[in-house]
């Protein structure tokens, strides 16, 4: 585009404004102007933008972090503003300065849109212009740069050819070795990640040695995150590199003296484990387990004993049972009894689902007793990871096993003084009732789930009458009639209001499963007796129940029954009373 | 009522509405309240809860525990906002469920419901973050001027944010503030929104700087003159939720459990089935697990 000759006021207006607003003292100001950078190139046109506006971003870079995070994150996203990706290199220079300030946020944002224009690159503009800013960051005098060039090697290695990818490797290793733990710590955060685009060749003979380098480091950050590489470099290498190349790591970062790193082990394991494959899993990880579920720390055993359950499923079917029996049960039974309570909540999310790996026997021997222990756990939050997740043992050891050990813990725990775990009972009622059998259900819960309907708190009144609904779903009409509906009945005619609320709650639930006659015949004429309750909360319900419950009434009774009702809370004093009332006669009549 | 209802739907969610949404809203909000009394009457059932503070997922909570609105007859006795990390959406839950049942929720005035205090305390620096402008709160400052002071419960029990003024012997004379006005520092509207309860007789000095520390013969007089079986108020954070005094007639409420998210107190909500049958219900913050903390900011100076 060539600048027309004559006035160019017009065409260079929008950068005036930007310079203008650029050097505002407002901050708000300059990064509105930095936030509409588009719009300003686009004014500009690709040439220009290429010409005026990168130039003078890259010179008068120096502001606020705000200001140079926005436009760290712009300049992303500029490829089509500058020409397309024949001219992305253009884009380099000030991204560049922007990799090295201080601030890290502006600085990993920098790295982002670098590595999103770095996709934009041929080959050859690669290594004639990233690369380049790649070698020049690394060799930066300050740590920032540094720090930021780790993160660009494995976007351009892949498309480099090979003297460059030697090249390449060297500043990786520099890298690594740096004075800093800053750039130390990027260095191992990418390790993994650069490693996946390496020859395996290369993996073995250029970065497993910096890999073991980094997990032997002085500072623990920095061995924290090697470990956490591991399980990535482990997965690159053929089985027989194994033992040589991984697990001396893996032992020494285990029995690591900084507990975070032996947590980042923990934390990693499953990963590991599908890395080194089941040979030495079974052979030298069950070992490495054993010892980070027993370690000195919370933190490290919590992590394991969420790891149990995963582990234990991908040990390999010949010896899977032998290993848990052996070498994983002692340990649980300890951690069962564990101080802290991370480390139970931990385990108790995972326990359950060990019954299916070892089986009816096992389960009914060994882990029935640590479910019963776990139900009885003194927090609330292990009780409710244990009731959560019934269903898995269920299905090992069938209902009848379960209920005659783990039913009188259940009805302890449905009075539990946390709602929430009473909630989590509460959900649990209708798998119970269709895996008990009606009889067994009257017998020792069908009371408990009726007392639920007048608790102190809303949230469980309300789950409960939705309960009900589904118990009647499972036992039927007729099941309701004769054990559920005479006890809902009574709470219409309760001194607290409160329960005849939840009488209209249960109510609207109910109209819909009980079938037209009992609707009609028995709920129908409660409900309309409660239209003169002295309470408008009640009063409006009311309303709501009758709008609700119409589809399943006889038809005949709407307008000799409902209908008056309805006309009468229309005039009540109360406005919602009245709103909720043409509501419902508005909702019968359409 | 479409559109209350979509706000309401909105901020359930823990989500703030659209700045011209939030200005409509405010405007219906100010026009129910301007036709409120300072002394607003209420008839049992009714839930009374103290502060709040902008713990958004722990009102929810209280929800759960007490009932949804309409089911459940509110008073909030104010300080809906600052502190916590959702002022803007707590206020503007209460704010929707208060425009679309006007009868069902009654908004006290807290003494951080006004201009100067919200600037100190944090709902300012709220809405310019999530707003990028201070629209938002002016808005919301014209709503807190309007905020009735005092509710009365069957005529017997008497609900304020802060407590007693020695300048107010009977109820009728707050009938006669002038109250859509940011709170002044001294005063009779003033001592309403800041007064604590004292051990002492008569009144002293309130280290607060504002309002005044009221004993237990000027309660018992104000509550015999006025006929009065109870005082509700709020203001001050009481570790197991509820605190009773001089004799039961009195009881500080207080609904922030885990006040600043780290207090470890637990909060309570009073329930009147009748003015004779109460029933504080205690609850504990909700697990971190269902609630979702703000990131960060990377440039508080920007604020």
């Amino acid at each position: 585009m060539a600048a027309s000759d004559s006035g160019t006021d017009d065409s260079l207006y929008p950068i005036a404004v930007l310079i203008d607003e650029l050097k505002n003292e407002d901050v708000q100001l300059r990064l509105n102007s930095i936030k509409k950078l588009s719009t300003i190139a686009l004014a500009l046109g690709v040439e220009r933008t290429r010409s005026e506006l990168i130039p003078f971003l890259t010179e008068t870079i120096y502001d606020e972090d705000e200001v140079l995070l926005a436009l760290a994150e712009q300049l992303g996203n500029f490829i089509n503003l500058v020409g397309g990706c024949e001219y992305a290199h253009c884009l380099l220079p000030p991204l560049e300065t922007l990799a090295t300030v201080e601030e890290t946020v502006v600085r990993d944002k920098a790295v982002a849109s670098l590595r999103a224009v770095s996709a934009h690159h041929s080959p050859q503009a690669l290594e004639q212009h990233f690369v380049p800013l790649v070698q020049r960051l690394t060799g930066g005098d300050w740590f920032t740069s540094r720090a930021s060039a780790c993160g660009l090697f494995s976007v351009c290695y892949p498309r480099v050819s090979a003297p460059v990818k030697a090249e390449l490797r060297e500043n990786f290793r520099s890298l690594c070795q740096d004075d800093t733990p800053m750039v130390r710590r990027a260095a191992a955060y990418k390790l993994g990640e650069f490693a996946r685009v390496v020859e395996v060749e290369y993996v073995k003979s250029d970065l497993i040695p910096m890999f073991v380098t980094l997990a032997q480091d002085e500072q623990d950050s920095v061995r924290l995150l090697a470990a956490e590489a591991c399980a990535v470099v482990a997965a690159l290498l053929p089985p027989e590199d194994m033992e040589q190349l991984v697990m001396p790591t893996v032992r020494e970062r285990a029995g690591d003296s900084s507990w975070r790193v032996r947590y980042m082990v923990a934390e990693k394991f499953v990963d590991l484990q599908q890395a080194v494959g089941p040979e030495l899993a079974r052979t030298d990880l069950a070992q490495i387990f054993q010892a980070l579920l027993k370690d000195t720390e919370a933190e490290v055993r919590a992590a394991a004993a969420e790891k149990v359950k995963d582990f234990c499923m991908n040990l390999d079917k010949a010896h899977q049972e032998q290993i848990i029996m052996t070498m994983i049960l002692p340990q649980i039974k300890d951690l069962v009894c564990d101080p802290n309570q991370h480390v139970k909540s931990a385990l108790a999310s995972i326990i359950m689902g060990l019954s299916p790996i070892v089986g009816r026997q096992n389960t009914i021997e060994h882990l029935l007793p640590l479910f019963l222990t776990q139900l009885k756990d003194e927090c609330p939050e292990v009780r409710l990871n244990i009731i959560s997740n019934l269903e898995c043992v269920n299905e090992v050891i069938g209902i009848q096993q379960l209920v005659q050990s783990l039913l009188p813990a259940i009805v302890e725990l449905a009075e539990d003084t946390k709602w929430r775990v009473r909630l989590a009972i509460i959900e649990h009622m209708p798998l119970l009732a269709g895996q008990l059998g009606q009889e067994f259900f009257d017998e020792k819960l069908t009371g408990l789930c009726m007392s639920w309907l007048i608790d102190h708190v809303y949230a469980i009144r309300e789950a409960a009458t939705l309960n009900l609904k589904k118990l009647v779903e499972q036992y039927g009409a007729s099941w309701a009639e004769t054990n559920v509906i005479p006890k809902v009945l009574a709470m219409s005619r309760e001194q607290n209001y409160l329960h005849r609320m939840t009488y209209l709650f249960c109510i609207n639930v109910l109209s819909e499963v009980c079938g037209k006659d009992i609707t009609t015949r028995v709920l129908l004429p409660t409900v309309l007796s409660m239209a003169d309750d002295n309470v408008a909360n009640v009063r409006f319900n009311v309303a709501k129940t009758l709008q609700k419950m119409a589809p399943y009434l006889d038809p005949a009774v709407i307008q000799p029954q409902v209908k008056p009702v309805l006309e009468k809370l229309n005039v009540d004093p109360d406005v919602d009373v009245k709103y909720f009332a043409s509501e419902a006669i508005a909702g019968i009549a359409g | 009522m479409g559109d209350v209802d979509k706000w309401i739907e909105i901020a359930k969610r823990c989500k703030y509405l659209p700045e011209d949404d939030l200005r409509q809203l405010c405007d219906i909000v100010c026009d129910l309240l301007k036709d409120e009394p300072n002394v607003q009457p209420v008839q049992t059932p009714v839930t009374v809860c103290g502060d709040i503070h902008g713990q958004f997922y722990d009102l929810e909570e209280l929800f759960h525990i007490g009932g949804q609105v309409p089911d459940t007859k509110y008073i909030f006795m104010g300080d809906y906002v600052d502190r916590g990390y959702y002022s803007l959406e707590t206020l503007t839950l209460l704010m929707a469920l208060k425009a679309r049942y006007p009868d069902r929720l009654i908004l006290l005035r807290g003494n951080h419901e006004t201009c100067q205090i919200t600037k100190v305390y944090g709902f300012y620096d709220e809405c310019l973050n999530k707003y990028g402008n201070a629209n938002a709160w002016k808005d919301c400052c014209r709503v807190f001027d309007m905020l009735t002071v005092a509710a009365l419960i069957d005529e017997t029990i008497f609900c304020v944010h802060g407590g007693l003024s020695p300048e107010i012997a009977k109820i009728d004379q707050i009938r006669l503030i002038d109250r859509n006005q940011q709170i002044p520092h001294k005063g009779a509207f003033c001592d309403l929104l800041w007064s604590d309860p004292g051990d002492l007789k008569k009144w002293s000095v309130s280290p607060r700087g504002a309002g005044w520390l009221f004993g237990s013969d000027v309660t018992e007089q104000f509550m015999t003159l006025n006929k009065l079986n109870l005082i509700c108020r709020a203001h001050q954070l009481v570790n197991d939720g509820y605190k009773y005094m001089f004799d039961k007639r009195l009881v500080t409420i207080w609904s922030a459990p885990n006040y600043c998210y780290r207090c470890g107190n637990e909060a309570s909500i009073m329930e009147f089935k009748t003015v004779n049958d109460r029933n504080a219900k205690i609850f504990q913050a909700v697990p971190d697990s269902e609630r979702e903390v703000p990131p960060q900011h990377t440039t508080p100076y920007f604020l």
